[in-house]
C-alpha cells in the first residue's frame, strides 16, 4: 500500500511555524528505511530540523525537491508500506 | 545566507558582506560567522539541528492546546524543543493571550493591542495540566502594560487553580517586569511558585539594541531583587542568550550581577533569528563554549546553571527542583523549621 507523508502541522496558533525549505533529502528514491530515519532535512528561519520517516516502507517518489519551499499538510513523498 | 565556519585569520570572501562580531574572548576557531551571500537560502552549523515534531503524544499535546483554547510560547516562539519538550508531554503555557503590548527585535511574539482577559485561562490551564498529568509546569505571558497590576493577579489565579486541582505539581512563572512594581511582584509570589523566572535576555551593552525601551538591564536586576525579597524560600531564576555580539568579560559580568541580585539558577542559550525582520544572529556558539559558561556559572555561585544551544529559560525546568542543590536546600530549610 502507498501512503502519502505530509509536512506535519506544529500547532493551530496563527504564529506557528508554517512550513520551511528542504535542505537535504535523506533517503534515496527506492531506498527501504524503518520508523522514526531521517527522512529529509529541512531548514526554518531559526533552525535546521530532520523530519523522520513515519512508518518503515521504501520511498517511492519524492513529491519536493531540495531548495523548494514547502508548507504544512504538503504532501512531501509518497513510500510503499 | 549561507554560515560557514572561518576563523578571524581567514576573512571572508571579497563577495560576503559580514556582520559578524568577532569581538571578545570567544575561541575564533569556533565560532560560525555569518555572511550574506547570493545564496538566498539559509543553512546552519550541525549543531543547529533538530527533529522535527510529529508523533502520537506530540499530536496529543496539540489537540489539547487546541481543544482548551490555550496558547503555548513553543509555538509562538517557534522554538526548536517543541518535538521534544511536546513528546515528553510538556509545554510553556503563554497566558494572557498572544499579543505583547512590548516589542523586543529578538522576538517572534506578536506586538499590538491584546484582546480582553479570559477569565477562563486560569481553570482551563489547570484542566490541561490534569489531563496531561503534568508533575512540573510553567508558565509565562506577555507583557501587558494595558492591565493596571500587568496581569500580576491573573498570573496568580493561574498558579492557584493549578495548585487546587494538581497540589503536587510544581510550578515555573516566567513573568515580565511589571515596570518594577513592588506589589505586581508580590501578587505573583504570594500564590508561592516553587520557581520565579524573570530573564534578563542579554549583556548589559547589548539589552538595549534588542529590548523594547520600557526594559531596562537595570530594572530587571531589580525586579529579581524584589522577588527574592519576597520569595519564601522559593527559587529565583534567570535567563539570556548568547550569539547578539556579547563578549566573555559581558556575559561574565552579567552572571555576577544576576548572583548579586538574588538568582540561584540560570538558563544559558543561543539567540535564533524567529524571521529575517528580527535581530540578525551575530555568532553560533559551539556546544563546547556553553559548557565553559555553564562551569563560570557554578564557579560564581549560583546553585543549578544550564548552557547550550538549544537551552531555553523553561527547557527542562524540573531539572531545578530534582537537583542536588534542591535537595540541599530542602535540607536546610527542613532543618530550620
Amino acid at each position: 500500500m502507498q501512503i502519502e507523508v505530509c509536512l506535519p502541522s506544529l500547532g493551530d496558533d496563527d504564529d506557528a511555524v508554517k512550513g520551511g525549505t528542504i535542505s537535504e533529502w535523506l533517503v534515496e528514491v527506492g531506498s527501504p528505511m524503518a520508523e522514526g530515519d531521517d527522512l529529509l532535512e529541512l531548514t526554518t528561519d531559526k533552525a535546521a530540523f530532520v523530519l523522520p520517516a513515519p512508518q518503515r516502507g521504501t520511498l517511492v517518489e519524492r513529491k519536493v525537491n531540495e531548495g523548494d519551499d514547502v508548507a504544512v499538510g504538503d504532501v512531501i513523498c509518497i513510500i510503499e508500506v | 545566507m549561507n554560515i560557514r565556519p572561518e576563523s578571524r585569520f581567514f576573512p571572508a570572501p571579497p563577495t560576503c558582506y559580514n556582520f559578524a562580531c568577532l569581538t571578545g574572548n570567544h575561541n575564533p576557531k569556533l565560532i560560525y560567522r555569518m555572511s550574506i551571500t547570493k545564496t538566498p537560502k539559509k543553512t546552519f552549523p550541525d549543531w543547529i539541528r533538530q527533529p522535527w515534531p510529529s508523533g502520537d503524544v506530540f499530536s496529543e499535546v496539540k489537540s489539547l492546546l487546541g481543544d482548551l483554547k490555550l496558547h503555548s510560547v513553543c509555538q509562538s516562539a517557534h522554538c526548536p524543543n517543541q518535538s521534544e519538550c511536546w513528546g515528553r508531554k510538556t509545554a510553556t503555557f503563554m497566558v494572557m493571550g498572544n499579543t505583547c503590548t512590548r516589542h523586543c527585535s529578538y522576538c517572534a511574539v506578536n506586538s499590538g493591542k491584546p484582546g480582553e482577559l479570559d477569565q477562563d485561562e486560569p481553570a482551563n490551564i489547570a484542566e490541561a495540566v490534569r489531563r496531561l498529568g503534568l508533575k512540573h509546569t510553567v508558565i509565562t505571558s506577555v507583557t501587558r502594560d494595558d492591565l493596571t497590576d500587568g496581569g500580576a493577579q491573573h498570573i496568580a489565579d493561574t498558579i492557584y487553580a493549578i495548585k487546587k486541582v494538581m497540589p503536587d505539581t510544581t510550578i515555573e512563572v516566567l513573568v515580565q517586569d511589571f515596570d518594577g512594581n513592588r506589589e505586581d511582584i508580590a501578587l505573583v509570589q504570594a500564590a508561592q511558585p516553587e520557581i520565579f523566572s524573570h530573564n534578563i535576555e542579554t549583556v548589559e551593552r547589548v539589552f538595549s539594541r534588542i529590548r523594547d525601551r520600557r526594559f531596562t538591564y537595570a530594572q530587571s536586576l531589580d525586579v529579581l531583587r524584589t522577588a527574592k525579597e519576597l520569595s519564601q524560600g522559593h527559587f529565583i531564576k534567570s535567563a539570556f542568550m548568547l550569539g547578539c555580539g556579547e563578549t566573555d568579560e559581558e556575559i561574565r559580568q552579567t552572571l555576577i550581577d544576576l548572583k548579586e541580585a538574588g538568582c540561584d539558577s540560570v538558563s544559558i542559550g543561543q539567540y535564533l533569528q524567529p524571521t529575517p525582520k528580527h535581530h540578525a544572529v551575530e555568532a553560533y556558539i559551539p556546544p563546547e563554549q556553553f559548557k565553559v559558561y555553564e562551569a563560570l556559572a557554578y564557579e560564581l555561585g549560583f546553585g543549578f546553571a544550564v548552557a547550550g544551544p538549544f537551552v531555553r529559560s523553561s527547557y527542562r525546568s524540573e531539572a531545578l527542583l530534582d537537583s542536588e542543590y534542591a535537595k540541599k536546600r530542602k535540607e536546610i530549610h527542613s532543618d530550620a523549621d
